[in-house]
């Protein structure tokens, strides 16, 4: 790892303008970043400890209650301690079982929901700085089109880049429709909806969200959200646990006896950021909650899918993986 | 004042010092009186008074007392030692070779890591009283009771030598300009450790490189099979994947911190009890996660207990057996409504 320069900041205002300058990155969990640092696939010459903001300002790492029944989530918050949340497990059970079903234990006790929004999109091809990579290196090529690609995305790749968005919060964020709340060097405020923070790769692979240099993100609101208190969030792995998706879904539904009132359908594992399909939200409104109803969502959601050598699995695997969630889920 | 050559005969310690630093700070007297009594008051030593003025002292040692001479400010045995801004101790033994040496500052603990870290390089002492008996016997092939006493308290001294917090300004404005290393002041096992140590230092190679606390293992260095487990406030953290210049004010315990002196921590002896491990190299990172796990909101199944458990991976496949330990204390807990730390 290349030696940095360390600063702790103490308020937001000093923190984002230290944040703006070149070559320096924002550290709360760091669980990704020291990751990729020790990696050299991060390279900060400034590294800004933000964790004191809570300190002075606890609202930052706190859960509170929005006016008209959401929950506005800090920040700094932990995953640990927003998974565990009673007014998030009865409220947003999609949003508590997308970050149990993230990581490990000691990683929910260090990684912030900010954080944990604005992990790196990446592929094993990413972590290795002796092979070309888009994303690392603008230019370089991509060695996961046509290399070993069993893990890559599906949804929304481009000839630059089919790298995997791995988190699986913010699948349940853009399902949800949350708002992100965002601190910039200006000094000003600003919110852009969830759907909004990340990109795909397009020709730019390096850049993965709309988020400015020096920006911060400092709150996430949950919206009040009647078909919030029905979701679920459903992950396959090739392991029972601390693995990442190959694919998940994000659901939640408000029904009206057995007809699906509305859904939300987010999809991960298999998309190049964290993946809303309307398509298939359009196909379950006003429908009677038969596997012909789930089936018709299913294929909508993965029409669009772009299979490679490896990965094409992934297409029946994410239609079973969402039919999965659809039935429970409206059981 | 003295002259080295007076010492001639009996161990010598010489510590340099930078001129801020006052050797008469009660604490280092503490903390020689600890060490002492750590080492069982092996040559029935007893630290008398520190004192004087000047770049440098030296103690010299009895069997019965030590007294801490005042040598003559001469800069030529610093030079002769090679000494230069950074603070350095030298044990010089009765035959007046140079036994022992730290320059710059050191990260051993406290002063019963000092006397087992010596105790472990030190051949067996020669009895003080063969010398008594044998006065015409060359020493050399061994070290005198005083000889070890000696090194292990300039190992402490060496310890109370390295700046504290109020001199962490001093301290960096002597640092070359170019380098990043700060005095890091760490709260481990309710002790204060302050480490000069670069800000790309992680948690885990401060505690195993720099302070000496190897009971947290390296295994993958990427936060992937929790064999750095360490608790951080009280909550199971990956110490790999934090810097050391982070957890500043924040309470660390590492493994060495669980027991309550030989009395091992229930989860430790659960371990044991239950064959929790094989070859050893994960049990201080899975029995640090398995004590924070039973403060967390978990249910009480063994498939619970497997997924609470998924970030600490075993290589020997010992997981049946810590299902087990972690059961154990869990159903002891609730037997005894007793909290899980002691």
């Amino acid at each position: 790892m290349i030696d940095f320069e360390y600063v702790r900041a103490t308020d937001l205002a000093s923190a984002v303008r230290a944040g703006a300058a070149a070559s320096t990155r924002f550290v709360a969990g760091g669980t990704n970043l020291i990751d990729l640092m020790k990696l050299d696939v991060e390279r900060p010459s400034h590294v800004v400890d933000i964790n004191d903001l809570a300190r002075r300002d606890p609202s930052l790492a706190a859960i509170t209650e929005l006016p008209g029944g959401g929950l506005r989530v800090g920040g700094l918050a932990r995953m640990r301690d927003v998974a565990w949340d009673a007014r998030v497990r009865e409220r947003y059970p999609v949003v508590s079982q997308s970050l149990l079903l993230a990581a490990s234990g000691q990683l929910r006790n260090m990684a912030t929901i900010g954080g944990n929004v604005l992990q790196r999109t990446r592929c094993p091809y990413f972590r290795d700085t002796a092979m070309p990579c888009n994303k690392r290196e603008p230019g370089s090529g991509c060695s996961a089109i046509h290399g070993i690609n069993r893990t890559e995305a599906i949804l929304g790749t481009s000839e630059q880049c089919i790298a995997t968005y791995p988190g699986d919060l913010a699948v349940a964020l853009v399902a949800l429709g949350a708002t992100v709340h965002v601190h910039s060097p200006s000094g000003q405020e600003r919110t852009l909806p969830f759907a909004s923070l990340h990109v795909a790769p397009g020709t730019h692979p390096d850049r993965e969200t709309t988020l400015r240099p020096g920006e911060l993100i400092t709150a996430i609101d949950l919206p009040a959200l009647s078909a919030a208190r029905r979701s679920l969030y459903l992950k396959v792995r090739d392991r029972a646990s601390y693995a990442f998706a190959l694919a998940s879904a994000a659901v939640a539904v408000e029904m009206d006896g057995r007809t699906i009132r509305n859904a939300r359908v987010g999809l991960g594992g298999v998309a190049t950021k964290p993946w809303r399909s309307q398509e298939a939200e359009r196909l379950l409104a006003g429908k009677p909650a038969t596997e012909a109803t789930f089936h018709a969502a299913a294929d909508a959601a993965l029409a669009a899918a772009r299979p490679h050598r490896d990965n094409a699995f992934k297409v029946t695997l994410a239609k079973r993986t969402l039919v999965r969630a659809l039935t429970e889920v409206t059981a | 004042m003295h002259r080295l050559s007076d010492f001639r005969g009996s161990p010598v310690v010489l510590a340099f010092h930078g001129a801020q630093w006052d050797p008469a700070r009660a604490e280092h007297i503490e903390t020689y009186n600890r060490l002492i009594a750590s080492l069982g008051g092996v040559a029935g030593t007893r630290l008398l008074q520190i004192g004087g003025t000047g770049p440098w002292r030296d103690l010299s040692f009895t069997d019965a007392s030590l007294s801490l001479p005042v040598l003559a400010a001469d800069l030529a045995i610093a030079e002769r030692y090679g000494v230069g801004n950074d603070p350095a101790v030298f044990v010089i033994d009765s035959t007046g070779v140079v036994r022992w040496s730290q320059v710059g500052p050191i990260s051993l603990a406290n002063p019963t890591d000092v006397a087992r870290a010596i105790s472990v390089v030190a051949a067996p002492f020669v009895d003080a009283r063969d010398e008594v008996e044998a006065p015409n016997e060359e020493p050399s092939t061994g070290w005198t009771r005083r000889d070890f006493v000696a090194t292990a308290l300039a190992a402490a001294f060496a310890l109370a030598l390295r700046p504290v917090e109020a001199h962490a300004e001093r301290a960096a404005a002597l640092a070359p300009p170019t380098h990043t290393a700060r005095l890091v002041t760490l709260m481990v096992n309710g002790r204060e450790l302050s480490l000069s140590l670069e800000p790309r230092v992680t948690l885990l190679d401060a505690l195993r490189e720099y302070a000496g606390l190897t009971g947290s293992k390296k295994g993958c260095d990427h936060g992937q099979c929790g064999s750095c487990t360490v608790h951080i406030d009280g909550r199971r953290e990956l110490s790999c994947l934090t810097f050391a210049v982070m957890q500043e004010g924040r309470r660390i315990t590492t493994i060495e911190g669980l027991a309550t002196g030989d009395q091992l921590h229930p989860m430790q002896q659960a371990f044991i009890t239950n064959d929790g491990f094989q070859c050893g190299y994960c049990t201080s990172g899975q029995v640090m996660s398995a004590v924070a796990v039973l403060d967390e909101p978990w249910g009480p199944t063994d498939d619970d207990v497997r997924e609470a458990m998924s970030g600490n991976i075993c290589r020997c496949g010992a997981y049946p057996g810590i299902v087990a330990a972690v059961q154990e204390v869990r159903r002891a807990q609730a037997t005894n409504g007793g909290g899980n730390r002691q």
